[in-house]
């Protein structure tokens, strides 16, 4: 029995003042079992993601501080691999799942990074990064602004490029009532937003989120949901330096080889993609990685907005808004892909619903391409 | 955190890349910087390949104007703030060859 997923919630993204990291786990859990429609004693385990609450909050020991918010005593793991924790999440859970037929999981994402001033954030996610890198001063806008350096000479586009992928994904989130940004942002605007890390500008960039999300897996037979046909992670160095190459995501390659192969389809067979786009530049080198589009290609066909909903292309991507509109609270980001997925199989997308969805993908990346997840959902 | 066992140890290091010339691979200007490297922004980032093909990643200094295929070489700089004891972090930055 292939792990399925049978309920998903997720809460709004953005600057949540009046709830903590505990209220956000809270919503996010209780809202999941509530979409699945079980109750929380069916659990058999908790797979809880978080990156930073340790280095901001003092906050570590979440799989405690879940028990108190569940009140229960189940086994609970805490998983944390920087920006790609989410889906990392979600990978133990079908591992646990596969493990124990019949066992049902509950996985839970969390973000609280509005608290603290953005230079602290910055220096709290430059964690995930070599201690070269950190001495240098690279933040990730820097380390992601060297790989759009390396690919705009590598394949001769012009920077502005660069502002196609955050045009697409603002026009979904203006979809999505629980996204960060809600409204559509004009390609003048994003190319002449202030720069953050050359040639990388604000508007390139996905912002600092809270926010929480939650997916509930079984391994049990059900009725309906979105079977999970493969979660594959790959991995790669902690450093930019000691890459294969700076202009694509080996990891990503790898795990989407990996995963297409496990689920026994091909590229062309998704109809809807959730893809990593924490920088403008991350979703060109994604939708070459993944195999979507061939190789130094991305700079072209990005400015078609054939990924567009609404442009009538068999492939639509972050429809959710992607981690630019949608926001990006490091967490939940790759728990809200797969549940964004599961809702577009599921046909409950809402004015974002892309139609006939049967088989969709969510991509996950921590740090700078150390580490990629590529999970592959199909209707049951 | 930052500790003064934890610069030494890193500076133990550190004279075996210096006063070696490299290519720039790529580069970016960084403006929002870290807490630890707020006094030197905005400043440019180089990733460069030494001769011998092993690479490092580290800021220019004197200037901004820098291409992919430059050369520089490699100097010994302050590169962070200093820890709360007080002890001064030394390492590499680079500097463009005309």
């Amino acid at each position: 029995m292939k792990p399925t997923i049978i309920g998903y919630y997720t809460t709004r993204f953005g600057e949540l003042w009046d709830l903590s990291l505990t209220d956000l786990l809270r919503e996010a859990s209780f809202g999941a079992l509530e979409s699945a429609g079980i109750e929380k004693t069916e659990l058999d385990a908790v797979v809880v993601s978080n990156m930073l609450s340790g280095i901001l909050e003092n906050n570590l020991h979440m799989s405690s501080k879940m028990a108190e918010i569940l009140d229960l005593h189940i086994p609970m793991y805490r998983v944390e691999a920087a920006c790609a924790s989410g889906a990392m999440a979600v990978q133990v859970a079908c591992q646990y799942v596969a493990a124990r037929p019949g066992s049902t999981v509950l996985v839970v994402g969390a973000e609280k990074m509005n608290d603290y001033a953005p230079e602290q954030v910055s220096t709290a996610l430059t964690a995930a990064a070599s201690g070269e890198e950190q001495e240098s001063g690279l933040t990730f806008p820097g380390l992601y602004g060297m790989m759009a350096r390396a690919y705009l000479e590598q394949y001769h586009f012009e920077e502005s490029v660069l502002a196609h992928p955050s045009f697409q994904n603002h026009a979904h989130g203006a979809l999505n009532d629980n996204a960060h940004f809600q409204r559509p942002v004009s390609l003048e605007a994003i190319s002449k937003s202030a720069l953050v890390a050359d040639p990388l500008r604000v508007l390139h960039s996905s912002p600092i989120s809270d926010g929480a999300a939650a997916v509930i897996i079984t391994s049990k037979p059900v009725k309906q949901g979105a079977t999970i046909a493969a979660c594959e992670v790959a991995t790669d160095s902690i450093s930019l330096k000691h890459r294969k190459s700076l202009v694509s995501i080996e990891a990503t390659q790898i795990a989407a080889r990996l995963a297409f192969e496990q689920a026994g389809l091909t590229p062309s067979d998704i109809h809807v993609a959730e893809v990593h786009d924490c920088f403008a530049n991350a979703q060109l080198m994604a939708m070459e990685d993944l195999g979507f589009w061939s190789t130094g290609t991305a700079g072209s066909r990005i400015v078609e907005h054939e990924t567009m909903i609404g442009n009538g292309g068999s492939l639509i991507v972050n429809p959710s808004g992607g981690l630019k509109a949608a926001g990006h609270p490091v967490g939940a980001t790759g728990i809200k892909q797969v549940g964004e997925i599961y809702l577009q199989l599921m046909n409950k997308a809402g004015k974002r619903q892309v139609r006939n969805a049967q088989a969709g993908l969510a991509h996950n990346v921590g740090g700078s391409g150390g580490t990629a997840v590529v999970t592959i959902l199909v209707n049951q | 955190m930052i500790s003064p066992v934890k610069i030494w140890r890193r500076q133990k290091k550190v004279r075996e890349l210096l006063g070696r010339t490299a290519q720039v691979l790529t580069y970016t200007n960084v403006v929002v910087p870290p807490l630890a490297q707020k006094s030197f922004a905005p400043y440019v980032v180089v990733l460069v390949e030494f001769e011998d093909k092993t690479r490092a990643v580290g800021q220019l200094v004197d200037t901004h104007e820098i291409k992919i295929g430059d050369t520089v070489v490699s100097i010994l700089r302050k590169v962070r703030e200093p820890s709360d004891d007080g002890v001064i972090a030394y390492g590499v930055k680079f500097k463009k060859i005309p």
